[in-house]
């Protein structure tokens, strides 16, 4: 009895799969927009936020009526978990499901190897939240970028440090990923070439939590300013917690992997005054409302830091698709090459190599909100 | 200034070997009663991590103490995984306990990243933030600092060691659990209900573990569904370290385990720390395969 209800579940839940494929009807003509992003794992908060930009740029336009020649538009979501080599299988399945398009990855060391993958297929990819300059240094005709540049956010903060906290001596930490270790060595270059002393450059594990041991470091050192370049908000929250709680005094700072609601929400007050790098967003820009009205109704959250990034990205593709009339790739490039609109983030206009320009602004912490300080590009404060 | 430096170091080192004890004294116990190691250990502490921040959470807008919030929590969560723990070994490793010990390894492996999902499922993908109002203030000397919560966790990692002490070597349960780890056939010829004693000892150590969840939920901050695997890990290398099956071997495990982490951090580099913390494993295995404590195993071990 007990074998044949448990052969029984199983042969319904066989049905269920079965009943799930095969749904493509002959004859339409359906865009399909892939995305890959971490679903799981530490950066599962950053990945979500980054499916769902894009699956609310996707609904925008459906709502106005969608792409002429297409009868609908449709959202792949892949994990990556922020590995290479999860990255390069979902980018296989993407292509299997026959995408026209891929928004994603988010940790640059998915973005590069899975966008060699797509270019074999000639599939666009734009990425909303990978900012190594390899990403489109590789001369990749199909890879497009949304978001900033590591090479352009490091001197930035170093600018900030120097002109506006007139900074001494920094501490930096990092947590080993290709981005995070990639950013803070820039720091460290760009801070010593404007004559800060960096009194130490050290490292952490992902996944780590507790930190008292660099902290420590820190404390006794005694920096002006402490550097903090981790892949995740929530281990920044961390970080900056036990910071306080050792009682270091000196100027926090973070950068765009750190910027995210998630920081205030578990560091609360601890993180009341500290410093984030990450691209202008201008919140009272139409286009930015109408992402946040539409986002706060279909997720019931704030948007992530990457979020705007990703409908943009979206958006881009589907303005170019809609402007060029067809999904092929080289005609859609030459539309995206060509657009220039006000996103939710920010300008969006690619260059011919793909980067549409960093426009890095320092955030203050300030009543548990991100409010724009410092302008990187004027050099003024807000 | 150096003496400064190593002192906090030392106090750091304490209270993360504290933790890592705590843990290591479930996996302990289970092996030592069944030869068993299980694998879904780390995620009784995540969920123990996160029913204390939806317990402490909810009682506190209830308008209570913050320190009966924390007190209630804690024995509520404990219980809570207790029960979880004796469901997962009804389930998950009884049906198996006659067959080979790698099916029961897997089931356990199985059952870890079925409850580590369950949890991602559940609570959602964010970090849970825990209130911070009961963890704020500390005593400093200069340069050193200890912040209460660092005092809580040593000191309730005392009371319940201590009180797990007086269960083995002082209750009929305890005689029991001895008896059975040391022959689950003659035991129960002599009246031992050797199923209930293994539920019991997975039920304990699984307290233990939501206990130690819920302090480095409200030392650190907040909790993640993944925040079971790394201490895990580390935990299970303290209990073979101190000798597995063994008790105050998972505490002096434990404490190696959480220092040499520490100072590996301090005075070499944080991304070294686990290097060292496995060296030393790696070398203990060498060079004593029992373990520290691993002589006496026979009438010690639970």
């Amino acid at each position: 009895m007990k074998r044949l209800i448990v052969l029984a579940v199983a042969l319904a839940a066989l049905g269920l799969f079965l009943a799930g494929c095969g749904e493509e009807k002959a004859g339409e003509k359906v865009l399909k927009v892939g995305t890959m992003s971490p679903l799981t794992g530490p950066y599962a908060a950053d990945g979500n936020d980054i499916r769902q930009g894009a699956e609310i740029a996707v609904e925008v336009f459906k709502e106005a009526g969608g792409i002429e020649g297409f009868t609908n538009i449709e959202v792949i979501p892949q994990d990556t978990a922020c590995d290479p080599k999860q990255a390069v299988a979902a980018a296989n399945k993407l292509i299997n499901d026959q995408v026209s398009a891929v928004v994603g990855a988010y940790c640059s060391s998915s973005t590069i190897p899975s966008s060699e993958t797509l270019a074999e297929e000639n599939i666009i990819m734009l990425t909303p939240a990978s900012t190594s300059p390899k990403v489109t240094e590789r001369g990749l005709p199909y890879m497009f970028r949304t978001c900033g540049r590591d090479d352009h956010q490091a001197p930035a903060a170093v600018k900030f440090m120097k002109e506006v906290e007139d900074v001494k001596t920094i501490f930096i930490v990092d947590d080993k990923t290709t981005y995070s270790q990639g950013l803070a060595e820039g720091v460290a270059t760009a801070a010593k070439a404007v004559g800060i002393e960096v009194l130490e450059h050290d490292h952490v594990n992902q996944g780590d939590k507790d930190y008292s041991a660099v902290l420590t470091k820190v404390k006794s050192a005694n920096p002006d300013l402490f550097y903090i370049s981790l892949q995740n908000s929530a281990t920044g929250a961390l970080m900056v917690i036990q910071a306080k709680r050792m009682g270091i005094d000196a100027i926090l700072m973070g950068q765009d992997a750190v910027y995210h609601p998630q920081l205030m929400e578990i560091a609360k007050s601890d993180s009341e005054g500290m410093y984030c790098t990450f691209g202008a967003i201008d919140k009272d820009a139409p286009k930015y409302k109408e992402f946040l009205s539409k986002y706060k109704e279909k997720t019931g959250n704030e948007p992530g830091a990457y979020s705007a990034y990703a409908f943009d990205s979206a958006t881009a593709y589907l303005m170019a698709v809609k402007e060029a009339g067809t999904s092929d790739p080289a005609k859609v490039r030459e539309a995206l090459l060509k657009i220039d609109f006000t996103g939710a983030s920010k300008q969006v206009k690619y260059q011919e190599n793909g980067d549409s320009g960093s426009n890095y602004t320092v955030y203050k912490i300030t009543d548990g909100k991100f409010v724009p300080y410092w302008n990187s590009l004027t050099g003024e404060k807000y | 200034m150096d003496f400064e430096f190593f002192f906090q170091q030392l106090i750091n080192g304490i209270t993360l070997g504290g933790v890592y004890a705590l843990i290591a004294l479930g996996y302990t116990m289970v092996y030592g009663i069944i030869q068993l190691i299980n694998f879904a250990h780390g995620e009784f502490f995540a969920a123990g991590g996160y029913m204390g921040v939806i317990l402490i959470s909810y009682l506190s807008a209830q308008g209570l103490h913050p320190y009966a919030c924390l007190g209630i929590s804690l024995v509520l969560a404990m219980g809570y995984c207790a029960l979880l723990a004796m469901a997962v070994e009804q389930l998950a490793y009884k049906p198996l306990r006659q067959a080979s010990r790698l099916a029961a390894l897997l089931s356990a492996l199985g059952m870890s990243i079925f409850l580590q999902n369950g949890l991602m499922l559940t609570q959602g993908v964010y970090d849970k933030a825990y209130p911070t109002e009961i963890t704020s203030g500390g005593v400093e000397w200069g340069l050193i600092s200890v912040s209460y919560m660092q005092m809580f966790i040593v000191s309730l990692t005392v009371l319940l060691l201590l009180g797990l002490n007086l269960l083995v070597f002082k209750t009929r349960i305890g005689r029991a659990m001895r008896a059975t780890s040391q022959d689950k056939v003659m035991s129960a010829l002599v009246g031992i209900n050797s199923n209930r004693i293994i539920a019991i000892t997975f039920a304990i150590g699984a307290a233990l573990a939501a206990a130690a969840g819920i302090m480095v939920g409200l030392y650190y901050g907040s909790v993640s569904y993944s925040m079971g695997f790394v201490p895990g890990i580390k935990a299970f290398a303290a209990a073979v370290l101190g000798g597995i099956g063994n008790i105050t071997g998972a505490l002096v495990g434990g404490l190696i385990i959480g220092m040499v982490e520490i100072f590996a951090a301090g005075y070499i580099s944080g991304e070294y720390k686990d290097v060292f913390a496995f060296i030393i494993l790696i070398g203990v295995l060498y060079f004593k395969p029992t373990g520290i404590m691993g002589e006496n195993v026979d009438d010690t071990r639970v």
